[in-house]
This record gives structure tokens, sequence and C-alpha cells, in this order.
């Protein structure tokens, strides 16, 4: 059975610096090295970073970050209740091309193990990322 | 960790010397920002931005520098990034900006 821990997050930016350092104390507990320690406080940073700037607006709102640990994988959600896009209208960012747009999921899918973004518009969107330890993996 | 920015201009590099230290995310982006563009304010000048103290950085901070090159590489300036510690330098790597400002 896994362990789950579950966090409500005021929509607000001086909370995610919280979020990611917890994130960081419940991987190194789970026995991550520190290069993966990094990548899921970068991935889960861009997910909490990313309600912020597009979830809601002008009004108070919390999300919700789940994470789920069984044998040495890390389970991440991070939800919202908001405004949604149409997942279909996202175009990776052209690295030969400068630019900040679309960079945030571009990285979270760079660092995790995997990802899958669903989204709706009038409902919410839900990024759900997976990240396994390398003794983990080693051991199949 | 609270972010710090420190500028210092060299003159005998004819160059921004900047320091930033500490971590970069939403929080504090903006006020990155508000430090590059006060450095150009002063003087335009290329930007060599130092990242050896800076722990965490994402894409809001890696935006707040594409921004900055936007700017100054209209005016025929540039921005240089060194010394990144690993965890920063895996996400220039990833984003591509490491080809263009390191």
């Amino acid at each position: 059975m896994s362990d789950l821990l579950k966090l409500i997050v005021p929509g607000k930016p001086e909370y995610v610096g919280t979020v990611r350092l917890t994130l960081s104390s419940l991987a190194s507990s789970v026995g991550f090295d520190i290069e993966a320690i990094e990548d899921i406080k970068v991935a889960v940073s861009e997910a909490c970073t990313n309600i912020i700037r597009h979830a809601h607006e002008g009004e108070e709102y919390n999300y919700g970050v789940t994470c789920e640990v069984e044998d040495g994988k890390i389970t991440i959600s991070v939800e919202d209740d908001g405004r949604g896009y149409d997942v279909g209208q996202y175009e990776e960012p052209d690295l030969d091309e400068i630019n900040e747009g679309g960079l945030g999921i571009f990285i979270i899918k760079a660092l995790m193990d995997e990802v899958s973004i669903t989204s709706e518009v009038g409902v919410g969107t839900h990024i759900k990322m997976t990240k396994t330890t390398r003794s983990a993996v080693a051991l199949g | 960790m609270a972010l710090s920015v420190n500028a210092n201009f060299s003159e005998e590099k004819d160059s921004w010397e900047i320091k930033v230290s500490g971590e970069v995310d939403i929080s504090n982006a903006q006020e990155f920002k508000s430090k590059l563009d006060g450095a150009l304010e002063l003087r335009r000048s290329d930007l060599l931005i130092d990242l050896s103290s800076l722990n965490y950085i994402d894409s809001t901070g890696l935006g707040v520098i594409i921004g900055t090159f936007g700017t100054v590489k209209k005016e025929g300036l540039t921005v240089k990034l060194i010394n990144p510690r690993e965890n920063v330098r895996k996400l220039l790597n990833i984003s591509g900006l490491d080809k263009v400002l390191c």
C-alpha cells in the first residue's frame, strides 16, 4: 500500500518555496539522490507556478499537491479548479528561438520519468508526474 | 533562501559583473528583473552574470534572463552566464540557454 501526503496550498507565489522544501524533504526520505531531488523540486515548482500564472485571475483560491510514495517511486499530482486550457494548443518551445513561453511544462517533462497533463476549460488542470529512484529501477 | 543580486560595473571589462545568490522563483523573479533593469538603466552595457552562489532557479528566473537577453541583444550588447552549479547547468542545458549564453 502506498503512503499519501496531501497539501492544500494558497495560490500565492510565496508558498511555492514551501511546497518545494516539503517535496525536497519527502524525496530525500524516499531515497532519491541529490540530482533527482533537485529535479523533483524544480518540476513541482513549475507545476505550482503554472497554476499561479494561469489558473485564476484576481480571486483567492487554493490548489492541491498530492504525493503518493510506494517502493522507491513518487507520484506527485498538482491540481487546480481554475480556468483550464486546451492541452492540444500547447506547443513545445523552439530552443533555437530563445523564448520563455511554454518553458515550465517543457522542463517538467524533461526532469520527470512520466508526466501526464489533463485540463478542461472551466474545470481546471491536473499535472501528474512520477519519478523512481535508481535503486528501485535497478531492482525492476 | 532569499535572493541577493550584487551588481558592480567593471571599467576594465566595460561590463556589469552581477553576482546572483540564493534562489529565484515566482516569488522574487520580479525583484531579479528589477535589479537587472536597474543596472542597465544606470549604464547600457554587457552583463556578466556569476551564478556560482545561485542555489535554485526555474522557468520564472530563466524567463527574466531570456527577457533581458532579448532587450540588450537589440542594442548589440551581450549577456553571459558563468559558473553555474550542476543543478542550474542542467536547466540551462534543457532550455538551450547554455548554447547562447554560456
